[in-house]
C-alpha cells in the first residue's frame, strides 16, 4: 500500500521548476495503479520520491506503512523498482546481474539461488541466464531488469514507463507478469504516458498534469466524470489541450 | 554484519566486472609487465654500448699505410683498425659506421717536404650514438699531433711545453653516475606511475561508467548505503591497483635479477628487500589515487568526460618526480609529507640501499590518509545527492 499526502518537489536554483505539486493518492495492495500523464508531468520525480532517491520539499508518503523520509532504507527493502534508468552490467551474465541485487538485499546462499532460479524460470530467461548481458535485445534487458527489481520479493513495485522501447510480444509478457504480481497481492504503481497501456492494465488511474493530480479513480469513474467516450478523450479533456501528449 | 557483507558483495562484483573487461585488463597488465623492463633493457644497452665504444675504438681507415707512424700510434692505443668499405660515406649516413679515418694519398710526400699532412675524420655529427667515437678519434689525432710536434721541437733543443703552454685535462665524472641516476629515476618513477595508473580504468568505469550505462540509479535504490558503495568500490580499485603495482615491481625485479643485462656500474640494488620496501612506501599512493579517481569519476556523466578530467590530474602527478629529478637540489625535509614527492624521495632512498626511517615513512602516510578520508567522504556525499541521477 502506498499513501501519498500533499507531496511536493521543485528543482532549480530558485525552485522555479515545480515538478510535483501537492499530490495525494492511495495505491492499495492487490491492485495496479496507473500514473498517467504527458512527458514532464512529474511521474518520474514522484516515483523517485517514493523510491527515496529524491527528498520531497513538502508532504509525506508511506510505502507499506513506512515513511519515505524517516525509514528510507526500510522502504528500500520493501520496494522493487524498475526505474527510468535500467542499465545492466554488460560484462556480467543475466544471472550474475540478478544475484548482485539479491545479495545487496541481504539474500544469501540457497535462498538467493532459489529466488534467482525461480525468477529466471517465470520470466523465461533460461536460455539467457548464463550469457553476458552485452548482446541482449531491449526486451531481454528489460526482463533481466525486472528480475533484478523483484529478486527480494518486494511488497510494493514501482515501474517507470516499463513498456518504453519494447515490442508487442515483450509488452504482453510484461503485462502477464504484472497481473501475476497483482494476483499475489502486491501493490503495483505503474507510470506511463500511453493511455492504452494504462487502460489495459490498471485498476485505478491517477492522471497527472504539470505536477498536479488532475483526476483519479477507476477508468469508468473517469469516463463518467468527464462524459467522454474513451479514456483518450477524457485525458485530453482533463488536460485542457492535446499539447504534450504522446499518441 | 550486513554492512560488511554488502561491502564485500559490492567489491566482489566490481572485481568480477573488471576482470572480464579484457581490453582494459590487457592494456593495464601489458603496461605493467612489459613497459618497465623493456625500458630498463634499452637504457642498459644504451649505456653499455656507449661505454663499449668509449673503451675500444673501431676505426675503419683508408690510406693509413701512407702514415705508418700514425698507424703504429693508433695500434699502440688499442684502436682496432680495419679497411673502410668503398661506400663508407653512405654507410656513415645510414648509421652503420660511426667514423672513418682517411689519410691523404700525398701524406708522406707532403710531410717529407715539410708541409702539413692531411688527415680527414669522416663522420655524421648529428648521430648521438657516434659522438663518443668521433670525440675519441679526434682526441687521439690531437694527441698524436702534439706528440709528433713535440718530438720535432725536442730535436731542435726546445722543450715541447714551449709550443704547448696549456695543459687541458678532461675529467669526466658524468657518465656512469649520471646513467645510474637516470635508471634510479626510472625505476622509482615507474613504481609510482604504476600505482597512479593501475586503478584508473576500473575507477572510472565503476563511477562515470556506471552513470553512463544507467546502472547507478537502480543500484542506489537498493538498501546499500552510499558509504558502503564507496568503500566496496574503493577496495576493489585498490586491490586491482595493488596487483598492477606488484606486477610492475616483479617485472623490475625479474629483469634486474635474471635478464642478461650488460654489466654497467649501477649504484643501486633491487632485491627482494627493495621490492618489499617499495610496496610499503607505495601503500599510501596505492590507496589514495583510487579514492581521488573515484571522486573525480563520479562527478562526470560519461566515461569520456571523466577521462578528460582525470588526464590533468595524471599529468600533474607524473610531472612531480620529473621536476624533482631536474631540480637536483637536496630536498627539504618537509617534502616527505607531500604525497607523490614524499614517496618518490623514499623510493630513491630505498634504491640507494639507505635505511628508511620509520618516522619518515609514517610522515609520508599522514597526508594521504587524510586525503583518502576526504575523497571518500566527498564521493559518498556525491552519491547521496539528487543531481547524481541527472542523465547524459
Amino acid at each position: 500500500m502506498i499513501k501519498v499526502e500533499n507531496l511536493s518537489k521543485a528543482f532549480g536554483k530558485r525552485r522555479e521548476v515545480r515538478a510535483v505539486r501537492d499530490v495525494s493518492f492511495v495505491a492499495p495492495d492487490g491492485e495496479i495503479t496507473g500514473l498517467l500523464g504527458p512527458n514532464g508531468a512529474g511521474k518520474t520525480t514522484l516515483l523517485r520520491m517514493l523510491a527515496t532517491l529524491v527528498i520531497p520539499d513538502a508532504g509525506s508518503a508511506t510505502v507499506a506503512g513506512l515513511d519515505i523520509g524517516r525509514d528510507r532504507y526500510a522502504v528500500r527493502e520493501q520496494i522493487g523498482v524498475l526505474s527510468d534508468a535500467r542499465g545492466l552490467y554488460l560484462r556480467l551474465t543475466a544471472r550474475e546481474n540478478i544475484r548482485y541485487y539479491g545479495a545487496l538485499h541481504g539474500l544469501t546462499g540457497a535462498d538467493l539461488d532459489a529466488r534467482v532460479d525461480a525468477l529466471i524460470a517465470t520470466l523465461g530467461l533460461r536460455d539467457l541466464a548464463d550469457r553476458r548481458a552485452q548482446g541482449f535485445s531491449q526486451g531481454e534487458r528489460m526482463k533481466v531488469a525486472i528480475a533484478r527489481a523483484l529478486v527480494h520479493d518486494p511488497s510494493t513495485i514501482l515501474l517507470d514507463e516499463p513498456t518504453n522501447g519494447l515490442d508487442i510480444m515483450s509488452v504482453r509478457a510484461l503485462r502477464e507478469q504484472l497481473r501475476a504480481l497483482r494476483a499475489a497481492g502486491r501493490c503495483l504503481l505503474f507510470s506511463s504516458h500511453v493511455m492504452q497501456e494504462v487502460a489495459a492494465l490498471c485498476d485505478r488511474i491517477v492522471i497527472l498534469g504539470e505536477g498536479r493530480v488532475i483526476a483519479q479513480g477507476t477508468a469508468s469513474d473517469i469516463l463518467s466524470w468527464t462524459g467522454a467516450a474513451t479514456l483518450e478523450d477524457a485525458f485530453v479533456t482533463l488536460l485542457g489541450t492535446g499539447e504534450g501528449l504522446a499518441p | 554484519m550486513s554492512v560488511l557483507r554488502r561491502i564485500a558483495t559490492i567489491m566482489v562484483k566490481e572485481i568480477r566486472d573488471t576482470s572480464r573487461d579484457r581490453r582494459t585488463l590487457v592494456v593495464a597488465l601489458l603496461t605493467a609487465v612489459a613497459a618497465g623492463p623493456i625500458f630498463l633493457v634499452l637504457i642498459f644497452n644504451l649505456i653499455a654500448s656507449q661505454a663499449d665504444r668509449a673503451r675500444e675504438l673501431k676505426l675503419p681507415q683508408i690510406g693509413l699505410s701512407n702514415a705508418p707512424a700514425l698507424m703504429s700510434y693508433l695500434v699502440r692505443n688499442q684502436v682496432t683498425l680495419s679497411d673502410a668499405p668503398d661506400d663508407y660515406e653512405a654507410k656513415i649516413r645510414a648509421g652503420d659506421l660511426d667514423v672513418v679515418l682517411v689519410v691523404d694519398a700525398n701524406f708522406a710526400a707532403d710531410v717529407a717536404a715539410g708541409r702539413q699532412g692531411i688527415v680527414r675524420i669522416v663522420s655524421d655529427r648529428s648521430r648521438d650514438r657516434a659522438q663518443s667515437s668521433i670525440r675519441q678519434a679526434e682526441s687521439l689525432l690531437r694527441n698524436y699531433n702534439r706528440l709528433w710536434g713535440g718530438q720535432r721541437l725536442l730535436l731542435r733543443g726546445i722543450a715541447p711545453t714551449v709550443g704547448d703552454p696549456l695543459n687541458v685535462e678532461d675529467v669526466d665524472l658524468a657518465t656512469p653516475q649520471q646513467s645510474g641516476a637516470i635508471i634510479l629515476f626510472l625505476v622509482a618513477f615507474y613504481g609510482l606511475l604504476a600505482s597512479v595508473m593501475g586503478g584508473m580504468a576500473i575507477s572510472l568505469d565503476t563511477t562515470a561508467g556506471e552513470r553512463e550505462r544507467q546502472s547507478l540509479e537502480p543500484l542506489l535504490i537498493t538498501p546499500a548505503r552510499p558509504e558502503e558503495l564507496v568503500i566496496g568500490k574503493w577496495l576493489a580499485v585498490c586491490l586491482f591497483n595493488a596487483i598492477v603495482v606488484a606486477i610492475t615491481l616483479s617485472g623490475f625485479y625479474l629483469t634486474l635479477t635474471f635478464a642478461p643485462l650488460p654489466a654497467v656500474g649501477i649504484p643501486f640494488l633491487f632485491s627482494a628487500r627493495e621490492y618489499g620496501r617499495f610496496l610499503v612506501i607505495l601503500v599510501p599512493v596505492i590507496l589514495l589515487i583510487p579514492a581521488i579517481l573515484l571522486y573525480v569519476g563520479a562527478r562526470a556523466r560519461t566515461y569520456k568526460e571523466a577521462q578528460t578530467n582525470v588526464s590533468m590530474l595524471m599529468f600533474v602527478v607524473s610531472m612531480v618526480p620529473a621536476v624533482q629529478l631536474f631540480l637536483q637540489q637536496k630536498e627539504p625535509a618537509w617534502l616527505v609529507f607531500v604525497p607523490i614527492s614524499g614517496q618518490y624521495m623514499l623510493l630513491r632512498q630505498a634504491l640507494r640501499g639507505e635505511a628508511i626511517s620509520i618516522p619518515n615513512l609514517a610522515a609520508s602516510y599522514v597526508v594521504p590518509a587524510l586525503l583518502i578520508c576526504l575523497a571518500l567522504f566527498a564521493f559518498s556525499r556525491l552519491l547521496a545527492r539528487e543531481s547524481i541521477l541527472a542523465g547524459k
